[in-house]
């Protein structure tokens, strides 16, 4: 009995800081969404701070969906996603495989030399001149192969494949399992919570993505969906003088924040479900 | 005995060939770029023709003798720490809450929301900051005034700047960095659980000894790494944040030399301490990699 | 996309064969991105279109008969409409006969990276902007086309800009850069009308009215709302908000550099820089300035004016007086209303803070590998020239298209209510545009503003024509200088130490060396020489 108390408080204690946690993320969230579709002005008169909007407007997203740049780079964007994660998640696993096998002759110099590259980089100069002589200037390959692999990622994923049982591979071996078959048809389905991480961490890199696309790119047509939102947020920061240019309220920068991330927010839902206790446990035992 | 391995594990070898391609040319050709830090960078003459810095420490002392070298290191150490402790254990502590979690709904909503925030930039965060704690009509302020206090410059004061750096920073990845832990506990053998609940434990013994050691492989991985950028403290939530009042408190490494050497064209000053940032970084990284791996758990 | 350019290209060389037969004498090809291969053929060489030059009004010279070239432009800006829908690129695409890729980058220093890997890379844009610290190391470094002995091509385009900006572009006597035409300055005081209204208050007159007015929009309750919850005066940091009084003290804002009784003066170095430090202090002690003054790192004060938390804000005209400012001023507060005032006197008599007159709105060069492409190198000129057309391209990049988007009354411009399609022009102005009858025409309520900012008096300050000497941190400097003058402004170091501030800025910080670079290089242009 005094057991089943303890628990109730336990969960009691537990649902409440969760449910601080979600206020504490919900407020911001909140406020962008409502000054998004307030009218600058009455965002202005409120002081600034609007949570719950009266003067409902979708002015400043009709403004942005009707921009002609707007709808290409979305088409962009997700092209990179897509064909980005795929690449990204084919790759790591590929490597991140044979590192889980602690007695792979050289195993730890390519590890070291993953890692070498976490904190050592040539710089920007030199990066660009090999994107340039291997010709991907100007192309959504530029956007999706100079980062095909993150070190992070590999380090993750060999350390999720260490965790698997021993068993199962001597097991499958015996078999007369080829390692390929191993990797995609034993060890793939047993990691589903980890490839859908760090698909989901590929995924948002390549949404978020601008950084190569403003160095790799100059042909207008194949800019990603950051690069718009970028160029609307950093007016605010560093307003042209120019009396033609036309600084973007705030109105107006949290609806190109909206319709830059909602993909995103709405992929992940979906992708919860895989993290779910106990994911292993058929598989193993059965 | 080379060969023997090669006729043994080639099967991991070609799995490794198209990685190790993507490493040779797209991450370790660009290397050599590094050695603009003792050259006298010329756009012209690029890379390999520039001249050498004479003497070849030259831009290592142009920044080491900057009358803010000791507050830039500083500042950076500092803030970096602070991070490094408040963005670890908040998100595990979210992550075990949500794994303990019986309410699924409550579960998801919770998960969904905290993740929100790491899609909002330091530009509108900046500006919900503003929102509210200006001191002039941020929400904060409002209300203390209505409590009878009086308002407080939060965003520039040298007492709680550094706050709010790491208090955002927190913030905004709280649930995002919760993610990686939650993938962690989904790979935990839920026999175990069975076990401990048939020999009587409670919950918190539960997530004592099966949940956080189940996870503890990933949370001393993500510990090692990130020891390796202790002196990146973050520039770009930096640069939006700061302002002239609370530089002594918040100029670090990387907005010193966005000031100074970018702006100002040198690249052999920004090259300088970009190597010495990654040498430190390094240092640490195989130092407690070497710690780990006592506990069998080093990367390598 | 490849099959276009490969259409494109059959066109090319189809209109080549034809210039190749018109056009004698060779050249060497470039390293050309453009899809054409000149290097397969003989091009032209610059000379053989010298007609170009004097009547380049008329880009037909030597555009219209070649064959299409893509040009290639970056540059900072925002809101460019994808090619497709760029009216202004299509009109320069057949005016000049040239497939024109411009590109812009929303931030400055997204651009800046950008150029300047492209430039260590040698994968050159055609033209590009650029600022003056990358104009003196490109020049150095051997980057950067020597314009001089073209200048006699670009006549149109030296008309246009003036003497005077040309030599703007210069480096040890060679010109580099094509600057544009001169700006005029736009920030003045605003104040409430209605505050000063409902307090009986006058317009602030010196600095000591100002003083006054800002003191009693904080404890008087203008808005009459019953809250303590207004202040005085806000800007944009120190320099910002002050301006005014900096110039009523004769003082020109920290860190410039102006001529005053015929001696070169660092307004830091400034006799009268103390007694308006000390003026600033007294009246940021009374409590009635913005109290996060210097956070205001963008638009803050601007916001905080309209919020109708302040009554008194320097700032520029386009930002208080166009109609989407205006409607966000009303819709917080239906009464109130912002008016310009002359800056107030001080001692030194009034002026409305410094005008920097060494600089320019914006710079642009060509590489120094665009002379291995003479046709290409003509087609920069011509685009160059006909942009600087007041009666052909210049309208174009000004106003749009005639009958679209304006229309002409004799020789007066109209705007027609399509004027909005093309409010990205600008982005083609190139070499600039004639300030004053520009702004007339394509701000038409704000005329009076416009006037009113420009006949105010200004410091005029000499810092654009100042390169940075070698082994002078500009950075650790201005940190230091505007860590210090806060401390000054909000009493937290003594005035009397301010020599001492001095002395540690020429030392520590260099300072010095900035000092005599600067009465160096000024003295050799003929300032404070009389």
């Amino acid at each position: 009995m005094v057991k089943g108390l303890d628990d109730k408080i336990f969960n009691v204690a537990v649902y409440a800081i969760l449910v601080f946690c979600a206020l504490l993320a919900i407020f911001p969230i909140l406020y962008v969404v409502s000054v998004s579709i307030t009218p600058f002005g009455e965002v202005l008169r409120n002081g600034g701070f609007i949570l719950i909007p009266r003067d409902v407007t979708f002015s400043a997203y009709k403004t942005l969906l009707t921009q002609s740049n707007l709808p290409q780079a979305f088409k962009i964007t997700v092209l990179i996603t897509v064909v980005g994660t795929a690449i990204n998640l084919i790759l790591t696993g590929l490597m991140a495989y044979p590192l889980s096998r602690k007695n792979l002759p050289g195993r730890r110099l390519v590890l070291l030399m993953i890692v070498f590259t976490l904190i050592f980089s040539g710089g920007l100069i030199p990066t660009y001149l090999i994107v340039k002589s291997v010709g991907l200037i100007d192309s959504v390959w530029a956007m999706i192969l100079p980062n095909a692999i993150w070190s992070f990622n590999v380090l993750i994923m060999k350390s999720f494949f260490e965790g698997l049982p021993e068993e199962l591979f001597e097991s499958a071996r015996l078999d007369g399992a080829k390692e390929f078959r191993i990797l995609f048809q034993i060890v793939a389905p047993l990691s589903i919570p980890v490839i859908m991480t760090i698909g989901l961490f590929y995924l948002v890199g390549h949404w978020n993505e601008f950084f190569q696309a403003i160095f790799y790119v100059t042909d207008r047509t194949l800019f990603p969906l950051q690069v718009i939102v970028r160029e609307i947020l950093m007016q605010s920061q560093q307003p042209l003088e120019n009396a033609d240019n036309i600084t973007p309220t705030q109105t107006m920068q949290m609806a190109s924040v909206m319709i830059a991330s909602l993909p995103v927010l709405i992929v992940y839902p979906f992708i919860q479900k895989y993290f779910t206790k106990g994911m292993l446990l058929g598989s193993i035992k059965g | 005995m080379a060969l023997t391995a090669l006729r043994k594990y080639w099967p991991f070898y070609v799995m490794l060939l198209p990685g190790v391609l993507f490493y040779l040319v797209f991450r370790y050709f660009p290397m050599y770029g590094m050695i603009i830090a003792f050259k006298d960078f010329s756009l012209m003459d690029g890379i390999l023709r520039s001249p050498w810095a004479n003497p070849w420490y030259k831009h290592f002392e142009t920044f080491y003798q900057s009358p803010y070298f000791g507050e830039l290191l500083r500042n950076t150490l500092l803030i970096s720490l602070y991070k490094l402790v408040w963005g670890t254990i908040p998100p595990i502590l979210l992550a075990l809450l949500l794994n303990e979690c019986r309410i699924r709904w409550l579960r998801a909503i919770v998960q969904t929301l905290t993740y929100m925030p790491h899609f909002l930039s330091w530009v509108i965060i900046f500006g919900i900051l503003i929102a509210l704690f200006s001191q002039n009509g941020g929400i904060v302020n409002r209300w203390i005034v209505e409590a009878g206090g009086s308002s407080y410059p939060f965003l520039t004061s040298t007492h709680t700047f550094r706050s709010v750096l790491v208090g955002s920073e927190v913030w905004q990845n709280l649930g995002w960095g919760a993610i990686i832990y939650l993938a962690a506990m989904a790979g935990i053998d839920p026999t175990l659980y069975e076990a401990a609940k048939v020999d009587g434990a409670g919950r918190l013994r539960m997530i004592w000894h099966i949940t956080i050691p189940g996870i503890r492989s990933v949370i001393i991985l993500l510990f090692i790494l990130k020891l390796g950028h202790l002196l990146d403290a973050g520039f770009d939530q930096i640069y939006i944040l700061y302002n002239i009042q609370v530089y002594p408190v918040a100029d670090i490494l990387d907005t010193w030399v966005y000031r100074t050497g970018l702006q100002q064209l040198n690249f052999s000053l920004a090259s300088a301490v970009g190597l010495f940032k990654s040498l430190i970084g390094m240092a640490l990284v195989l130092l407690a990699n070497n710690v780990a791996k006592r506990w069998g758990e080093g990367i390598w | 996309m490849s099959s276009n350019s490969m259409k494109r290209t059959s066109a090319i060389l189809t209109s080549f064969a034809l210039l190749a037969a018109v056009v004698s004498g060779c050249g060497n090809g470039g390293d050309s991105e453009a899809s054409s291969s000149p290097s397969s053929s003989p091009s032209a060489s610059p000379a053989a279109s010298p007609s170009a030059s004097t009547d380049s009004a008329s880009p037909s010279a030597s555009g219209a008969s070649g064959k299409k070239i893509k040009l290639e432009v970056i540059e900072v800006g925002n809101n460019l409409p994808t090619p497709d829908q760029d009216i202004i690129k299509k009109e320069l695409d057949q005016a000049l006969n040239v497939d024109f890729n411009l590109t812009v980058y929303g931030s400055g220093d997204d651009y800046k990276n950008q150029l300047n890997v492209r430039m260590a890379s040698g994968n050159f844009p055609d033209l590009f902007a650029l600022d003056r610290q990358q104009l003196l190391e490109f020049s150095k470094q051997g980057l950067l086309l020597d314009l001089t002995p073209y200048m006699d091509r670009l006549g149109q385009v030296k008309d246009f800009i003036g003497e005077e900006n040309v030599k703007k572009g210069a480096v040890d006597g060679k010109i580099y850069a094509i600057s544009k035409s001169s700006q005029i300055p736009y920030n003045t005081y605003f104040i409430r009308k209605d505050w000063l209204a409902s307090l009986n208050l006058e317009v602030p007159k010196t600095i000591e009215d100002l003083k006054a007015v800002a003191a009693a929009f904080t404890n008087d309750d203008p808005d009459k709302n019953g809250k303590k919850d207004t202040f005085g005066l806000t800007g944009a940091e120190l320099n910002g908000a002050f301006a005014p009084v900096f110039g009523a003290f004769g003082v020109g804002s920290p860190g410039s550099v102006y001529e005053k009784d015929g001696k070169i003066v660092n307004a830091l170095y400034d006799p009268d820089m103390k007694a308006a430090l000390a003026f600033i202090k007294d009246m940021i002690a009374t409590g009635s300035v913005d109290p996060e003054l210097l956070a205001n790192t963008a638009l803050q004060h601007q916001e905080k004016a309209f919020k109708g938390q302040a009554g008194i804000v320097w700032i520029d005209w386009p930002n208080m007086t166009k109609e989407n400012m205006i409607e966000q001023i009303k819709a917080v507060n239906p009464n109130a209303e912002w008016i310009p005032i002359e800056p107030p006197a001080g001692p030194a008599g009034k002026f409305d803070g410094s005008w920097e007159i060494g600089n320019t709105p914006g710079r642009y060069a060509i590489p120094k590998a665009l002379e291995k492409d003479p046709e290409k190198l003509q087609r920069v000129f011509d685009l160059l020239n006909y942009v600087s057309d007041p009666k052909g391209g210049s309208l174009l990049v000004q106003f749009g298209v005639e009958g679209t988007h304006y229309t002409k009354d004799g020789d007066k411009v109209v705007m027609t209510d399509k004027a909005s399609e093309v409010g990205y022009s600008w982005l083609y102005q190139f070499t600039g545009r004639p300030e004053m009858s520009y702004l007339q025409t394509k701000f038409v309520p704000q005329a009076e503003f416009i006037k009113f900012a420009n006949n105010q008096p200004r410091i005029q300050t000499l810092n654009g024509f100042v390169d940075m000497p070698e082994g002078y941190v500009a950075s650790d400097a201005d940190r230091y200088i505007k860590e210090e003058l806060a401390k000054f402004a909000y009493g937290q170091r003594d005035l009397g130490e301010y020599d001492k501030f001095l002395k540690t800025l020429e030392t520590t910080m260099q300072y010095k060396l900035f000092m005599d670079a600067a009465q160096e290089q000024l003295a050799a242009l003929g300032y404070g020489s009389k």
